[in-house]
């Protein structure tokens, strides 16, 4: 953790596609505990932000540090617990359990820590009937569901939700808010542009930046 | 910026390298009819090298100690299947979580880079092994190919250490997926370049001299002949067998690295989450 007990440091994050500057210098420093709302209309580069403290895509300038390591190195991917691209993130043929259960092979040096893991989100987050069905027969809103639980696989310090409310309903936003109350340590660096979201955050950054 | 992936690498956590085969497993089990298909094409290929073998079956070639051509080629048609799956499984598997969109959740977990390659490449690896036993049952029992002087454990040893010299080549053909995504057209090419100048098929005697030269030092050679060696004279692929645990101790860490290099890449490209 940094100096001044940050744990999740942005400073003059720059990140270009070809000759278009998605982000222009980022500083952001989020605590434990702290949401913040990343929001903005499509394409204004919120996504990008997640996925450089994700670890999947580098900065093109300025620096990503969470718990004190560079964004990406292992040791920082296994503080972050990510929801980005919902939709194509999942083994299509598998079942929900199981891509969980995969997931949390990964994340657990322990076979029965992890399938405890899973089946205690699928208790917390009311998820049993998704589960159980294959991603290929899972609606949109299903599979952001999943997204949140392999999100939380670990207890991450860190999670990145991309959108997280967008296809959900009354109850299953409840759970998700739900969920993050229920881990006052995590911070979350949330991607939205619904203006209910923001209620619900701690700060919020306007994007284009 | 540092490498995400760094190298020198840890070694892989075998939990890990196991829900990656299984999770491969369910999803190739999900395809109800893929095993049973194999196995037919299987028996279609063997098929046609029989009538091959039948309407040329006399040749002065050199045929490693095989007893006729079909012996030969059924050896070569189930080696190539294993040294395919080594060579390319990798670049097969990293094309479809690419198109399935998988690739970026994986790499946001925490998964070392000799966990990601060889974890990928396992169950291709492992498949291929199954489906080439299977050739060679094939073989023995419905096309009289004799097993009689086989060294098995010779055999084994030798395509162990087979896959473990062409699994460097396929982490660095992984690793050009990663990079220039349609690589399969390249893996492709590499495969069956390697196949034609080791004596896949047809003996290395048949080619010009400077195709002989360019096999004699690639590793599918090694592989062919201790293989043959091993089933069809009951010895000498000792020297095949050290020469490929050589080729697997300098490639297999120079592929990780190369893999590792290839998703440093992909991320400053921003090009996992592509298809």
């Amino acid at each position: 953790m940094a100096s001044n007990g940050a744990l999740l440091s942005i400073e003059g994050l720059n990140r270009r596609f070809g000759a278009k500057e998605v982000v222009r210098s980022l500083d952001l420093s989020v605590v434990p505990g702290q949401r913040v709302a990343l929001w903005g209309p499509n394409g204004s580069g919120k996504s990008t932000v997640l996925r450089c403290v994700a670890g999947t895509l580098t900065p093109s300038a300025g620096s990503v540090h969470v718990g004190g390591y560079l964004a990406g190195e292992l040791p920082a991917r296994r503080l972050v617990g990510a929801s980005l691209a919902q939709e194509r993130s999942f083994y299509l043929r598998l079942s929900g359990r199981t891509n969980l259960l995969f997931f949390a092979r990964i994340r657990y040096d322990d076979r029965r820590e992890g399938t405890r893991a899973v089946d205690a989100l699928i208790e917390e987050l009311e998820i049993a009937e998704i589960a159980a069905t294959r991603i290929d027969r899972c609606s949109t809103g299903m599979v952001q569901q999943l997204g949140l639980a392999r999100a939380l696989l670990g207890e991450p310090s860190v999670l990145l939700l991309d959108e997280p409310t967008r296809s959900l309903d009354a109850d299953a936003r409840g759970r998700l808010w739900g969920a993050l109350e229920r881990r006052p340590q995590a911070a979350a660096l949330i991607a939205t542009h619904l203006d209910e979201d923001l209620n619900l955050c701690d700060e919020r950054v306007s994007f284009p930046v | 910026m540092t490498n995400a992936f760094p190298f020198p690498f840890s070694l892989p956590r075998l939990g890990v390298i196991t829900a990656l085969v299984r999770r491969d497993y369910l999803v190739q089990r999900s395809y109800r009819l893929v095993f049973a298909l194999d196995l037919f094409y299987g028996v279609v290929n063997l098929l046609v090298f029989y009538f091959i073998s039948k309407t040329f079956d006399e040749t002065t070639a050199n045929l490693n100690g095989a007893p006729s051509y079909f012996a030969f080629a059924s050896i070569g048609i189930a080696i190539t299947i294993v040294l395919q799956a080594a060579s390319g499984g990798l670049a097969h598997r990293i094309r479809e979580e690419q198109l399935t969109g998988t690739l970026e959740a994986l790499t946001a977990q925490p998964i070392t880079v000799p966990e990601l390659a060889f974890g990928l490449a396992s169950f291709q690896f492992g498949f291929g092994m199954l489906r080439a036993a299977f050739y060679l049952l094939l073989s023995g029992v419905f096309f009289g190919v004799s097993y009689a002087q086989a060294d098995w454990v010779g055999f084994v040893t030798v395509l162990l250490t087979s896959g473990g010299a062409l699994a460097s080549i396929g982490v660095i053909l992984g690793a050009g997926v990663l990079v220039l995504k349609r690589g399969e057209i390249l893996t492709g090419a590499v495969t069956f370049a390697m196949g034609l100048v080791s004596g896949a098929f047809f003996p290395v005697d048949v080619l010009p001299p400077w195709l002989q030269a360019i096999g004699s030092v690639m590793p599918t050679r090694f592989a062919y002949d201790g293989l043959r060696s091993a089933i069809f004279e009951g010895g000498g692929w000792g020297g095949d067998a050290i020469a490929l645990t050589i080729f697997a101790i300098i490639g297999l860490p120079i592929g990780v690295w190369c893999f590792s290099r290839g998703l440093s890449q992909s991320r400053r490209a921003g090009t996992i989450s592509q298809y």
